[in-house]
């Protein structure tokens, strides 16, 4: 029996602005769910509604209807959190604090054994290739440091779930390439990943199954050999099949001949 | 308790990196030296001049911190979003308010604590260059107590700034919102006093009246935490006085924290 991990029921977000009180909706009635070990891609254009239904499912914005669970938990329920990890969008680090203080604070928040602690820190730190900068202020660190800075807080537990929003984003190719051998290295070790990207190729290269959202709805669900397999999805040399696709379902009109 | 005392030494430790401490501290202290070549000036008043100016110093230096440091580590915090990476961890939204809220009352008394130690050397620098005759009444017992209240206050102002932030989102506005609590907290008992004084050709409004008779109910009474005068005339603060205040003190700043996790537990962070 498959085992969710994580899971969307009918969930509507509408954000009000405190200002003129206009209404945005994020989300309608959007339903899916994260099987255990899977590997799940959202992909869709800005403001389609990918981060939000991050937030919700890490509590961090809560939803007007619908329900949300995380580790069969509300996501309110701090007990949710425990072997999650979560890297934003914007890597959010304290920027007077070294990457090691973050790392112990995030142990120490996981209840991570005292005498694996140091160990576990400077093991993740080589993994994320920032062994040298250990004692750094965050201020201090370049863009693409700070986002494998990030990661490395949200890999300290190691997680049974990786909510990665953006995680490539502001990479040079090296750091590109470290961030998608770690997710790949996680997933093989059966980590359950979600993640937001707008790099498709990335998501068709390491996802199981593909979500595509637009304008707070989930347009599609797609495995990448079921994407092999559409013969719908009308070809076009200079766009991969993900591509294709993903222009064919938020603009079929621009896609019709 | 281990979470929220984690978050606190966290919040510690980012509050002892920030420039604006040692801008506080360095401030201060000069201050305090400065009051012993100035008391010089008031033969009569040595003691009190010193003590005054020092204590001054003393809560000066621990309401920066509210004004500064706390708007600057909590509104921040929750602008630039960096609350995400604690809240992404298993941490419930009322234990990271406490952890902040604790981390920044250390700071606090750090602060209050390194310029109290700067006071006494001060009184010992007076001693050195005046003679021990003009501080031969000095209680070390008022002086403590003094700073003891003071401490509370800018608890008090502290529990303040954490529920203005839970209810705006911008750090200018919380800096402005604090600064009117501060303002109205340090004049409210002076425009009740006067009040109260049946003075010839002034006359009050009844609306007016019930209107500074709820401000002085919901806005925190901070100068009644204000106790240099008593320490620097050396007079003996009751203990009586003293447990109202901290009771008052403490109870403030309880609704100010539950009222702030409410606000801040059922807010959007996005």
């Amino acid at each position: 029996m498959i085992q969710k991990v994580a899971s969307f029921n009918q969930v509507k977000k509408t954000y009000t602005s405190e200002v003129g009180k206009k209404k945005t909706i994020a989300l309608q009635n959007v339903s899916f769910q994260v099987n255990n070990g899977e590997v799940l891609g959202i992909i869709g254009p800005n403001g389609a509604g990918k981060s939000t239904a991050l937030k919700i499912l890490l509590g961090f914005v809560r939803q007007d209807n619908g329900q949300v669970l995380l580790n069969n938990l509300p996501p309110s329920n701090p007990k949710s959190h425990h072997k999650t990890g979560y890297l934003p969008e914007q890597p959010c680090l304290y920027k007077h604090l070294s990457i090691y203080d973050h790392l112990k604070f995030a142990a120490r928040m996981h209840s991570l054994p005292k005498a694996e602690l140091e160990n576990k820190i400077l093991a993740i730190l080589e993994r994320v290739n920032l062994q040298d900068s250990i004692k750094m202020p965050i201020r201090r660190f370049s863009k693409g440091m700070t986002q494998r800075g990030a990661l490395a807080f949200a890999l300290i537990n190691e997680p049974k779930i990786l909510i990665l929003d953006e995680p490539m984003s502001g990479l040079d190719p090296l750091g590109r390439q470290l961030v998608l051998d770690i997710i790949q290295e996680y997933k093989q070790n059966g980590t359950t990943i979600l993640f937001c990207s707008h790099i498709l190729t990335d998501v068709e290269r390491i996802c199981d199954r593909i979500s595509i959202m637009h304008k707070g709805n989930l347009a599609a669900t797609i495995t990448p050999n079921e994407l092999k397999n559409i013969n719908a999805v009308k070809k076009n040399p200079l766009q991969s099949p993900l591509e294709s696709f993903f222009f064919q379902t938020i603009q079929p009109e621009a896609q019709k001949p | 308790m281990r979470v929220i005392f984690d978050i606190a030494i966290f919040t510690f430790k980012e509050g002892l990196r920030h420039r604006i401490l040692y801008g506080v501290i360095i401030f201060a202290s000069l201050m305090i030296c400065l009051s012993v070549l100035l008391s010089g000036m008031f033969m009569r008043d040595i003691s009190k001049i010193l003590l005054d100016i020092c204590l001054s110093a003393v809560s000066l230096g621990g309401l920066l911190i509210p004004f500064f440091l706390a708007i600057n580590l909590i509104a921040y915090d929750l602008e630039s979003r960096t609350v995400y990476s604690i809240l992404s961890l298993p941490v419930s939204r009322s234990r990271y308010i406490l952890g902040k809220y604790f981390g920044l009352c250390l700071l606090i008394f750090l602060i209050m604590g390194v310029l109290t130690i700067a006071t006494f050397l001060a009184i010992q620098g007076g001693v050195f260059l005046f003679s021990a005759y003009y501080f031969s009444s000095i209680s070390v017992t008022s002086i403590i107590i003094a700073v003891a209240v003071a401490a509370l206050g800018n608890m008090v102002l502290l529990g303040c700034v954490f529920f203005w932030s839970s209810v705006t989102t911008s750090s200018f506005l919380v800096t402005l919102l604090t600064l009117a609590t501060y303002t109205i907290g340090q004049t409210i008992e002076e425009i009740v006093r006067f009040m109260a004084v049946q003075t010839p050709g002034v006359s009050f409004s009844p609306i007016f009246k019930k209107a500074i008779e709820v401000i002085l109910y919901i806005f925190p009474n901070l100068s009644s935490f204000d106790l240099k005068q008593q320490a620097a005339h050396a007079q003996i603060i009751s203990l009586q006085h003293t447990g109202l205040l901290f009771g008052y003190g403490l109870a403030y700043i309880g609704v100010m924290l539950g009222l702030t996790i409410f606000f801040f537990s059922r807010r959007d962070l996005s």
